[in-house]
């Protein structure tokens, strides 16, 4: 770059650097931290940690309970992330293309849940269980989950869509397609990307969700966010750290597949 | 025999009227161009066709069956789109073998019927390139490939040859030309250059704002244009305002009018006027404004007084150089069978 840049605007850098430096340290240092806890030798949370042992990694693993959770916890995600897929992709389909009386009501009412928060969503499915006489069961928590994560499949589905040429459904029509067919040869393999995006953002906030699992999830049977928010109360071990870092670990090779297969780039079309 | 029949279709899209009783009839195995000015409702008149738009009123036949309600799915006619619509996530093989797949057509037929297609439209050496890797040319050509593939009773095309360099035009509209006589296609083109009109059509549809204005052989539509509007869209033609006497045009009493006595409008192709300096006798009498010789001909403009001058295409002589500007001249119809005198003027008045 030869052009010379005015002293206004040198200020600008050195303080646009200097903000975006410091949210990637806010961003990073804590899980930095907490994995370099996770190592800690002893049995209290120290920083820096005073050796290296994957002791509190064998005390996790060896815990079943906490096993279980993750068990229950894997689960969950995946039932939630399927059905919020599942009902997500056509409402978004029905709410771009539609051409129905109450349109745009349909679609502010499907993107509620957004509004609302976790805990009210999780109380309000634990009443309306309660009135027809269901149990909290991580039945009810996939169901509640699925209404919370709805909004963020409709959002992805939806600006991709938008994005797509509506002469390829009239191309695909013409060829002889009917509108099923041609969803599934046409639109649907063009959303790739997207659903790929869509159905790991859902799977890792139904993974740990805590303020809609709090209220409707199995007594026995907790899912991990449950089960842990339960143990920070008696435990300080660096356990916890030791789960949190095998958390990030799973969101890293969540995004480590999506990457290798679609392309990170790719996820916003 | 009537094939295709578009009977007085009306669409509004909202307040505005973009079809306006427009009715079309082509015959069987015959080639129909659509041309006029752009937004006249050309694309919409095929779209109506093709069933991806609802007409408000009027019907729609393709042979003896009524389609204007049929899904266009449903309908068995083939569209090449102004803007080609490929399927981008499908390789250039995979677009053309799509209406193949859908219609259950077994693999290795698909294979060979995508083959030939391809051969037709000189891309198979683009088979496994995806379109977003095309030149426009080169898009439209998979586009024609891939509705012809079918080998559909009816092809509309829209503007198909647009994005060619002119070689590969002229052997694309021959290609065609072979391909629909050889499967007896009915089609309808939608073209703005007269010349693929006339070399590719059988009758040729004149559109003004919705309605068709003429319908006739290409040579009909040039050496007898019904409106004003119809000659000056096709080819150039001079307009003039005249006066009728005795079904005679006064100003130069060669030309028959079957009018009635007053005013109206006299359409002359250039190369029909011819120009002798100075001169007694019938004709416009002007003086030369302007002059070109372009080697074979020389263009004259002629100033007559009238607002615009009148256009003079005459042939040159090796070495005659042209009239000089200002010199006085008379211009008079070289055949004046080929004058057409009409009632309304340019602006359709
Ligand atoms: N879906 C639509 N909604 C509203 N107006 C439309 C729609 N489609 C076409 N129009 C309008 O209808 C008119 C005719 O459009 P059309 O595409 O049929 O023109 P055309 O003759 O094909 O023009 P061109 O030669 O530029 O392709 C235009 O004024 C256009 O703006
Ligand atoms: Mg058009």
């Amino acid at each position: 770059m030869s052009r010379r840049l005015s002293p206004i605007d040198r200020v600008g850098r050195v303080v646009l650097g200097a903000l975006a430096a410091f949210s990637l340290l806010l961003l990073v240092a804590p899980s930095i931290i907490v994995v370099a806890i996770s190592f800690e030798p002893r049995g209290f949370i120290s920083f820096p940690p005073s050796g290296f042992s994957l002791r509190w990694y064998e005390h996790v693993f060896a815990n079943r309970q906490l096993t279980d959770s993750v068990v229950v916890s894997l689960w969950v995600s995946l039932a939630t992330a399927a059905i919020a897929l599942v009902l997500g992709v056509p409402a978004a389909f029905a709410s771009v293309r539609g051409t129905f009386a109450g349109r745009s009501a349909a679609n502010a009412f499907l993107l509620s849940p957004q509004m609302m928060p976790g805990m009210v969503i999780g109380i309000a499915s634990l009443f309306f269980g309660a009135y027809f006489a269901f149990r909290a069961s991580n039945t009810m928590l996939i169901l509640a989950l699925s209404v919370f994560c709805l909004p963020f499949v409709i959002r992805i589905a939806m600006a991709r869509l938008a994005g797509l040429d509506p002469r390829l459904d009239e191309a695909s029509a013409n060829l002889g397609a009917g509108k099923l067919e041609t969803f599934a040869r046409v639109t649907l393999p063009q959303m790739g990307p997207a659903l790929v995006a869509a159905a790991a953002f859902t799977f890792i906030e139904a993974f740990d969700n805590v303020t809609v699992a709090l209220f409707t999830s199995d007594v026995r049977g907790r899912p991990l966010p449950v089960e842990l928010y339960y143990l920070v109360q008696y435990d300080s071990s660096p356990a916890i750290a030791a789960i949190s870092a095998l958390e990030i670990g799973l969101s890293f090779a969540i995004m480590l597949v999506i990457a290798r297969t679609v392309g990170l780039e790719r996820l916003g079309r | 025999m009537t094939h295709i029949a578009l009977d007085a279709i009306v669409k509004n899209f909202g307040a505005v009227r973009v079809l306006d009783g427009c009715s079309v009839a082509v015959d069987k195995g015959t080639v129909m161009t659509l041309l006029g000015p752009s937004g006249c409702g050309k694309t919409t008149l095929l779209r109506t066709l093709a069933g991806f738009v609802e007409p408000d009123a009027g019907r729609v036949r393709v042979g003896d069956r009524d389609i204007t309600d049929l899904p266009p799915n449903r309908r068995q006619v083939g569209y090449v789109f102004q803007s080609y619509a490929l399927f981008p996530h499908l390789d250039v093989a995979a677009n053309v073998a799509y209406g193949l797949r859908v219609r259950r057509v077994g693999r290795a037929e698909t294979q060979e019927r995508v083959r030939k297609a391809l051969d037709l439209v000189s891309l198979s050496a683009f088979a496994d390139r995806y379109p977003a890797r095309l030149s426009g040319g080169q898009q439209q050509r998979v586009a024609i490939a891939r509705a012809m593939v079918l080998e559909p009773e009816v092809l509309l095309l829209d503007e198909p040859f647009n994005a060619l360099d002119a070689k590969l035009r002229l052997s694309m509209q021959i290609e065609l030309r072979k391909l629909i006589e050889r499967v007896g296609i009915t089609s309808i083109f939608v073209t703005h250059d007269q010349q693929e009109a006339m070399t590719l059509s059988d009758r040729v549809a004149v559109m003004r704002a919705g309605r068709i204005e003429q319908v006739g052989t290409p040579i009909e539509i040039y050496d007898r244009p019904r409106t004003a509007y119809v000659a000056a869209f096709i080819g150039r033609a001079n307009v003039l305002a005249v006066d009728v006497a005795a079904g005679r045009v006064v100003a130069d009493p060669a030309i028959a009018a079957a009018r009635p006595d007053g005013p109206a409008w006299l359409v002359a192709r250039p190369e029909n006027l011819t120009l002798e300096p100075g001169g007694e006798g019938a004709g416009w009498r002007g003086t030369v404004a302007f002059s070109t010789p372009q080697g074979a001909t020389i263009e004259y403009e002629v100033a007559t007084g009238a607002p615009e001058p009148l256009r003079v295409v005459t042939l040159r002589k090796v070495g005659e150089p042209p009239l000089p500007v200002g010199t006085p001249v008379r211009v008079r119809a070289v055949d004046p069978a080929a004058c057409v005198v009409l009632e309304d003027g340019p602006d359709g008045a």
